[in-house]
């Protein structure tokens, strides 16, 4: 237990004043609980509690700064070492941990960890707590601008009748009394389709309406969709979609903005199975409250599947949205 | 006794041949040397990121501080290293400073498009005052052998280079962006200092023009390469129509590769352009890389990121930051000891973060 060895430790350093760039040769030494710092001319004595000492960073040099400013540059990092273990100094755990390979692959595990964590848990539940929370005005900025871009890009007028339009729109009034506009549009490509902005639009395609033959099944898809807005899942799949967005531009930002982007075009793809059974539960409840059957929009459904297997040119697309479709028709059934 | 610090002054005269910087008076030339290795770095960097993500992003502070002084202090430049002082609790009021101005931002067009220009023109009148206390945060918070860097630029100078010139660059359909990045680099150098030691920053605007001109030139050739080999390769996949979905693959990769020149090239040809025109004093500096050579690491660097999922990404930023801080070297016109310090001053982080989170990185 000898505290002072037999042999007095030096570490060699470069000295600089903090005034002028000029390097000074010195030799640094313990007396106490002092530092001491020789060099020709010059000399100078600080208790350790007054210095600080920059973390190791592999080769790089570690600074000894006094309270003035002045610092030593020590290289000599096995000699420093030997003069720090005489004083019991340890590093920070953020300092170690950042050159032990066991903690390394500890981080990285624990990150893999926290991310899948965030991932599946945490980003729901934030985005479950903040959607009602986003001003309204945001709301109905977000959706008129994407009704705008599927307007342009995907969508063209609806060649269904202006008086069918009024008509399948006053039905869904005596339906609902949650805020609502409806909307038709003619898919084309898209084919059989419906679905929700989060300011309450529902936009439905002639291809559904044709495909339904009458009006409870075309309401029990809008029902589906109603549930979507009401349970806000439009503006959490959005939230969701930023945060993944923010947090990948961060971690890949200084790679390329490409690489960035495209893991959140994935995640954005479509609402979750479980917003899907939501929406369904939602529309069979809604059903039921209007003295009608959960089994049509399991029929709906099962025309939508059919139709996507005939070919993709007709009603692929709300399916494409919407997975399990087998499973969710066997659910609503069993409501029925 | 009760005094800690026993200082002799250091005006007493020293032997000059006792330091081994004191004897040069001819021009000599002084290599900046790079000792991060990638391996090391890793550590900080996931230790960096697991932080970040388990404070939701405050930590980045820290992350950012402990980045820039593992960066600084592997850079040598004769026998001593650079360091980073940047308190990162400033950093984080500029950070959270420049998010709220980045959601107002987003948020107010969302609301109305006239709220939107309200505020973009503000962000507009208050940009240039954020970039030029970024550039004073920076220069002010960067060290060599004890003495710190600064910056003196004027709000004027910055509302010019940083909002006239981009403007007039603007409504000439960008024929005069070459002339803005010129008058942007002056001011971030002319008006920068080591010490007390005044920067000179003498590059004319025909160098910007030249170099913009050979890039508009590389890429005009790309395009035509690009052109040629699908010709060639159509006339190759005729009548097999399982070969066809091989052109637009070609065309997408040549893209790639060409969009892919365009940074390293400019980052190579302005480091140089940059440093070989710039004096400290009575100092000067060469920088001699290559386009080609930054053009591979950079290619090489993606291609392994990609690979590995990012986890290559610290490997990859020591690879860049070898190649760019080595092929700089100092050309003295005296000792290097004989710089002094300039007068110390406090400097809010709030500039640099927000030119940050804006994506206007106008690192020197």
């Amino acid at each position: 237990m000898s505290t002072s060895p037999s042999e007095p430790l030096t570490v060699a350093a470069l000295y600089f004043d903090g005034h002028s760039a000029r390097a000074w040769p010195a030799t640094l030494s313990l007396d106490g609980d002092a530092l001491l710092l020789a060099a020709e001319g010059l000399s100078r004595r600080a208790p350790l509690a007054n210095l600080r000492l920059s973390e190791p960073m592999g080769a790089a040099p570690r600074l000894i700064t006094f309270e003035d400013g002045a610092h030593a540059e020590v290289r000599d990092h096995a000699a420093l070492a030997r003069l720090l273990g005489a004083t019991g100094q340890r590093d920070r755990l953020t300092v170690r941990s950042a050159f032990d390979l066991r903690m390394v692959a500890g981080a990285l595990a624990l990150l893999v960890v926290v991310l899948w964590g965030a991932a599946r848990y945490g980003l729901q539940w934030a985005a479950e707590i903040a959607a009602p929370r986003v001003p309204e005005a945001v709301v109905a900025g977000l959706s008129r601008q994407t009704l705008e871009l599927i307007d342009e890009h995907m969508l063209t007028p609806s060649r269904l009748s202006e008086d069918e339009q009024s008509r399948l729109r006053g039905v869904l009034a005596d339906r609902t009394t949650l805020p609502h506009a409806l909307v038709f549009r003619h898919g084309g490509e898209v084919g059989a389709n419906a679905f929700a902005l989060p300011d309450g639009t529902l936009v439905v395609t002639d291809e559904l309406v044709a495909l339904a033959g009458d009006d409870e099944r075309v309401m029990a898809v809008l029902m589906h969709e109603l549930g979507h807005v009401e349970l806000r899942h439009g503006m959490r799949m959005l939230l969701q979609g930023s945060a993944v967005a923010l947090f990948m531009t961060w971690y890949a930002g200084d790679v390329s903005s490409v690489i960035a982007m495209a893991p959140t075009a994935l995640i954005q793809s479509g609402y979750s199975r479980d917003m899907e059974r939501e929406a369904d539960d939602y529309a069979a409840a809604a059903l039921r409250a209007q003295g009608r059957s959960p089994a049509l929009l399991a029929d709906m459904l099962q025309r939508l599947s059919e139709s996507a297997g005939r070919g993709r040119k007709n009603g692929a697309g709300w399916l494409d949205s919407h997975p399990d479709s087998a499973q969710r028709i066997e659910r609503l059934r069993g409501r029925a | 006794m009760n005094n800690p610090f026993e200082n002799t002054p250091p005006s007493a005269p020293a032997d000059p041949f006792a330091s081994p910087f004191a004897v040069d008076t001819a021009p000599r030339s002084e290599a900046l040397v790079f000792s991060g290795r990638g391996g090391e770095y890793f550590g900080i960097w996931i230790v960096n990121l697991l932080l970040t993500v388990l404070t939701l992003g405050i930590y980045s502070a820290w992350a950012k501080v402990r980045r820039l002084q593992y960066f600084h202090r592997h850079t040598t430049l004769g026998g001593a290293a650079f360091d980073y002082h940047g308190d990162p609790r400033a950093i984080l009021k500029g950070r959270v400073i420049g998010f709220l101005l980045l959601l107002g931002y987003n948020i107010s067009f969302e609301v109305s498009p006239l709220l939107g220009m309200l505020v973009l023109g503000l962000l507009a009148a208050v940009m240039p005052l954020l970039l030029m206390r970024s550039l004073r945060f920076r220069a002010l918070n960067t060290s060599w052998r004890g003495l710190r860097f600064g910056f003196d630029g004027d709000p004027k100078g910055a509302y010019r280079a940083f909002l006239m010139w981009p403007l007039l660059s603007l409504f000439t359909l960008y024929l005069l962006a070459p002339m803005w990045h010129q008058r942007m680099k002056r001011y971030q150098l002319d008006n920068a200092r080591f010490g007390a030691t005044r920067f000179r920053f003498t590059a004319p605007v025909s160098a910007f023009y030249r170099m913009y001109g050979v890039l508009l030139l590389l890429l005009l050739l790309g395009m035509a390469v690009i052109g040629g080999m699908v010709l060639l390769m159509i006339e190759a996949v005729e009548g097999r129509r399982e070969l066809a979905v091989l052109v637009p693959m070609a065309v997408l990769a040549g893209w790639v590769a060409l969009f892919l020149l365009i940074q390293p090239y400019l980052t190579a040809r302005l480091q140089n352009l940059v440093w070989n025109s710039t004096r400290l004093g009575a100092h000067r500096f060469e920088s001699h890389a290559r386009a080609r050579t930054l053009y591979a690491i950079t290619l090489t660097n993606l291609i392994a990121i990609v690979c590995t999922l990012g986890f290559f990404a610290p490997f990859a930023a020591i690879r860049t930051a070898r190649y760019r801080i080595e092929s700089v070297t100092l050309v003295s016109a005296g000792p290097l000891d004989d710089f002094v310090a300039g007068q110390k001053q406090a400097v809010s982080a709030t500039g640099e973060e927000t030119a940050d989170i804006f994506d206007v990185d106008i690192a020197l």
